[in-house]
């Protein structure tokens, strides 16, 4: 529920961050498909560098183990 | 991504159309035409007079008067930094030069300056040799006083004595003395002058030997240097005088004189001339140093004068240098009264190249036109990427491996994120990324002052990648919070840890460790995990499959980027034979992988991955036991394997026969088809380039094939290793980091000493920055920069075009040429 959760707001921040690039540069259509392509790039990019930790501690195999003295 | 032949085209996805244009422009104003399409810098000429030497072309003397301008003001320039000046960078008004009146003027400046420098020459030596003369006349002058008091001081003696004994031996002596005749007595003659102070051993030896001793050499040392007139530089100096008798004697002194270079000068015994003298040279030296210092300022106040000018004089000088280069370009037509260009421009140029060419024709006033238009050509046109500041570095970036070919896809789209993305994941510490971001936001802050002055080599290559950095830089807070290092140290930032010790007292934390007790910590790796003993086995457990996902996920957009390239180019055979096996055979293999990955994070199996990939080839058939991880995986990974056997077959063996039909079919039909057809192909249904002379050599195209199926296939394993080397790096950079953190500073903390303190801070700061900002930013770079051009590129890039390279004002290089 959470992954499905902060997805969405990944989805939301990138949709935010291609209307906001459409309003500040708008310049003509060819510019802004780059620019849309190179916001979902990056929105895709960082979604999956998180979503690949989030899941991978989702349910562990290890456990920390914490070193003896402090 | 979302882009096909129903959207519109992305900027800077496949080159600007290009397109061959031919010129034809009257004599009286190609200058000027010339002129202001440098100006406009969207036209790449061809020379069109290739076969003829340098000498032969026709603007060969306009040239070499260009070039000798160049070496005036090249001259003026030496004389300038001489001077101690530079040239003033003052934007200045536009003052519309003439080249003539510039070659006239300077001309004369050249002439002017150096007739000052000779005069200026002239007289700095005549100023030494009065110096050295007024030392001879000090320093002699002391000799023969001080000879002239011990003679007389010794005459008296001999009086005295003369007066006081008389013995039987003394008159005979002095009666014989008496009785020379003085006209029988030797005239001493004498030499004055200077010697430099190392030879004058050697001198006085030669002297002594070559006038078999009969000479008396009398040196003293002048204490300062003296600004020797030949040489001009300073040179320690003795004072001489030797004392000779007889003609034969004198000869021989002046010749050793003259080859020890030992200047002379003439002195007088006379105590009232040596004054008279002594004050004439004073007077004389103190009119030239006037006469001297008032030419020097004349000088240096020509030189101001050059220095305004000077910038706008070398950028015009260059600048019709290369108008003239490019003019030599161009061939006279048939008539001879005009010149006819031809070159590559872009599409959307056309009305700024016709604009030009009228204002041209309008400001010399030409009574013809230049015509303009537009040839087709089988010719493969330049590559050419309108670019911004931001994007101009990343396009660089890609450029640096190949040029793309004309209209293939530009991986530099998708560099501009993916580039720093990778950078980052290898360097992720969000406190190294904001040094980072501060320091290229100090760059791109000044920028506008920077791009006029003249940086060192690496400040420039920093300088120009500054947008290049600071993308870095963004994405490395980005990746460092989800590591959760800030110079080694976890924050707990977004929200609450979810392990915690099993009962209240936490006795077995350091044996079995600790439990998930809350939901899993929303943003990054939990800060439980530092400083555990875990903490390794877990970490790069978690990056070498991060780096196996993002690998596959990036070579799987290059193959994407394949099949955009196949349609675009119309290719159903790249299409059907390329595209469609190598998708299937990456993705049964390591996109099988990459689903298991995930799926055994979801479920928490224990499953073990390498196992289940090697007996997945090794004996398919077999039950999987305990690495089962859900239901039908055995059905499904023989259905993989399968398909990836077929794949092989599939990439390799159709591809060369079609490629023989469609040649035998093209050629059966059309017979007139082929004068087109032996030019060079730039063919809008590119077959492969093996046949573009119109042979086909099936062999050949058949080893083609197999050379690329056998790259692919082993490629794909090989290249989904090599994205370990994320991994590698940042368990590298992480592990510097802690060490820096907990061996340096925290020691130099638990000494509670502030002198060991403030030790221990500066060599933390320099270790961070030495080894982590510069070293670790250069090797990640490096890496980053190396998944792309080979993990990445080789799955879709030709890179075998020629890059646009007009002639631009803008363009001119700064040297010299």
């Amino acid at each position: 529920m959470g992954f499905l959760i902060i997805s969405l707001i990944f989805t939301m921040a990138g949709v935010i961050a291609s209307l906001a690039a459409r309003i500040c540069c708008n310049k003509g259509p060819s510019a802004n498909l780059f620019h849309l392509t190179l916001v979902i790039t990056a929105t895709i990019c960082c979604w999956m560098m998180w979503a690949i930790v989030y899941l991978a501690q989702l349910k562990p195999l290890i456990v920390p183990i914490l070193s003896e003295g402090e | 991504m979302g882009e096909g032949g129903c959207c519109p085209s992305m900027e800077l996805f496949r080159s600007e159309p290009m397109q061959l244009v031919q010129l034809i422009i009257p004599i009286e104003s190609a200058h000027l035409s010339i002129s202001y399409l440098g100006e406009l810098g969207l036209v790449q000429f061809k020379d069109l007079n290739a076969e003829k030497s340098p000498f032969q072309r026709t603007y060969a003397t306009q040239i070499k008067r260009c070039g000798e301008m160049a070496r005036k003001l090249r001259f003026f320039k030496e004389q300038m930094t001489k001077a101690g000046l530079t040239p003033s960078t003052r934007p200045l008004t536009r003052v519309d030069i003439d080249l003539d009146n510039l070659e006239t003027k300077l001309g004369e400046l050249e002439t002017e300056l150096i007739e000052i420098n000779a005069n200026s020459d002239k007289l700095q030596r005549t100023y030494s040799e009065l110096l050295e003369y007024k030392l001879v006349l000090r320093k002699a002058g002391e000799f023969f006083y001080s000879a002239q008091s011990s003679a007389t001081a010794q005459k008296r003696e001999i009086d005295a004595r003369q007066m006081g004994e008389v013995s039987i031996d003394s008159p005979l002596l002095l009666e014989q003395e008496m009785s020379i005749d003085p006209s029988k007595q030797v005239k001493l003659g004498y030499v004055s002058g200077l010697v430099p102070r190392e030879n004058s051993m050697a001198f006085e030896r030669i002297l002594f030997r070559a006038t078999r001793g009969n000479v008396f050499l009398r040196q003293a040392v002048i204490e300062e240097p003296v600004m020797d007139p030949m040489s001009g530089e300073k040179v320690e100096k003795n004072v001489f005088v030797v004392f000779y008798s007889g003609e034969r004697a004198k000869a021989k002194i002046l010749k050793i004189c003259e080859a020890f270079g030992a200047n002379r000068y003439p002195f007088t015994e006379d105590v009232g001339k040596q004054g008279q003298m002594l004050t004439e040279v004073s007077g004389k030296i103190s009119e030239l140093k006037t006469t001297i210092d008032v030419g020097l300022m004349h000088r240096d106040n020509l030189l101001k004068a050059i220095s305004y000018q000077f910038e706008q004089w070398s950028l015009l000088a260059r600048k019709e240098k290369s108008i003239y280069h490019t003019l030599n370009m161009l061939s006279f037509d048939v008539t001879k009264k005009c010149l006819v260009a031809e070159g590559w421009s872009p599409v959307f140029a056309i009305n700024q190249i016709q604009d030009a060419l009228k204002r041209a024709t309008f400001d010399s006033n030409s009574q013809v036109g230049s015509i303009f238009q537009v040839l087709h050509t089988k010719e493969s046109p330049p590559t050419y990427f309108r670019t911004n500041k931001f994007t101009s570095a990343f396009q660089e970036i890609v450029d640096a491996y190949g040029v793309a070919k004309y209209l293939e896809a530009n991986p530099g789209v998708y560099t501009i994120i993916t580039f720093p993305f990778l950078f980052a994941v290898m360097f992720g510490d969000w406190g190294h990324g904001i040094c980072l971001l501060l320091a290229t936001l100090f760059f791109i802050i000044r920028e506008k002052k920077l791009s006029t002055q003249k940086l060192g080599d690496i400040t420039e290559m920093t300088f120009g990648g500054r947008y290049v950095i600071m993308m870095m830089a963004l994405f490395s807070i980005y990746t460092g919070l989800i590591y959760n290092e800030f110079f080694s140290v976890p924050f707990e930032l977004f929200g609450r840890s979810a392990y915690a010790c099993r009962d209240p007292s936490c006795s077995d934390s350091t044996t079995v460790g600790l439990i998930k007790v809350r939901g899993t910590y929303p943003f990054g790796v939990d800060p439980a995990w530092y400083g555990t003993r875990s903490e390794l086995p877990f970490l790069n457990s978690l990056k070498m499959k991060m780096s196996i996902l993002i690998g596959v996920a990036q070579m799987n957009l290059g193959i994407v980027l394949s099949y955009f390239n196949a349609k675009f180019y119309g290719s159903n055979l790249n299409i059907w034979y390329q595209f469609v096996p190598q998708i299937i055979f990456l993705n049964s293999l390591f996109g099988y992988l990459s689903l298991l990955i995930i799926v055994k994070w979801c479920t928490g199996s224990q499953a073990d991955l390498y196992h289940v990939m090697i007996y997945m080839f090794l004996s398919p058939t077999d039950d999987l036991g305990e690495n089962q991880l859900f239901a039908g995986q055995k059905t499904l990974q023989m259905v993989l394997l399968l398909l990836a056997l077929v794949a092989v077959p599939w990439m390799l063996l159709p591809k060369p026969f079609l490629l023989k039909k469609q040649h035998q079919e093209r050629h059966q039909g059309q017979s007139y088809a082929l004068l087109q057809s032996t030019d060079d192909s730039f063919e809008v249904e590119a077959h492969h380039d093996s046949h573009g002379h119109e042979e086909f050599e099936f062999s050949e195209v058949f080893v083609h094939q197999l050379i690329h199926t056998i790259e692919f296939v082993l490629g794909a394993v090989s290249n989904t290793a090599s994205y370990l080397r994320l991994w590698a790096l940042s368990l590298a950079h992480s592990e510097l980091s802690s060490v820096f953190y907990e061996k340096v500073l925290l020691l130099a903390w638990g000494f509670n000493n502030i002198i060991i303190l403030v030790v221990g801070i500066i060599v933390f700061i320099c270790a961070t920055v030495g080894v982590l900002l510069v070293m670790e930013t250069l090797s990640a770079f490096l890496h980053a920069l190396r998944l792309h051009w080979v993990e990445f590129q080789n799955k879709f890039y030709e890179g075998d075009g020629y890059k646009f390279n007009p002639f631009s004002f803008a363009l001119l290089s700064d040297e010299d040429d």
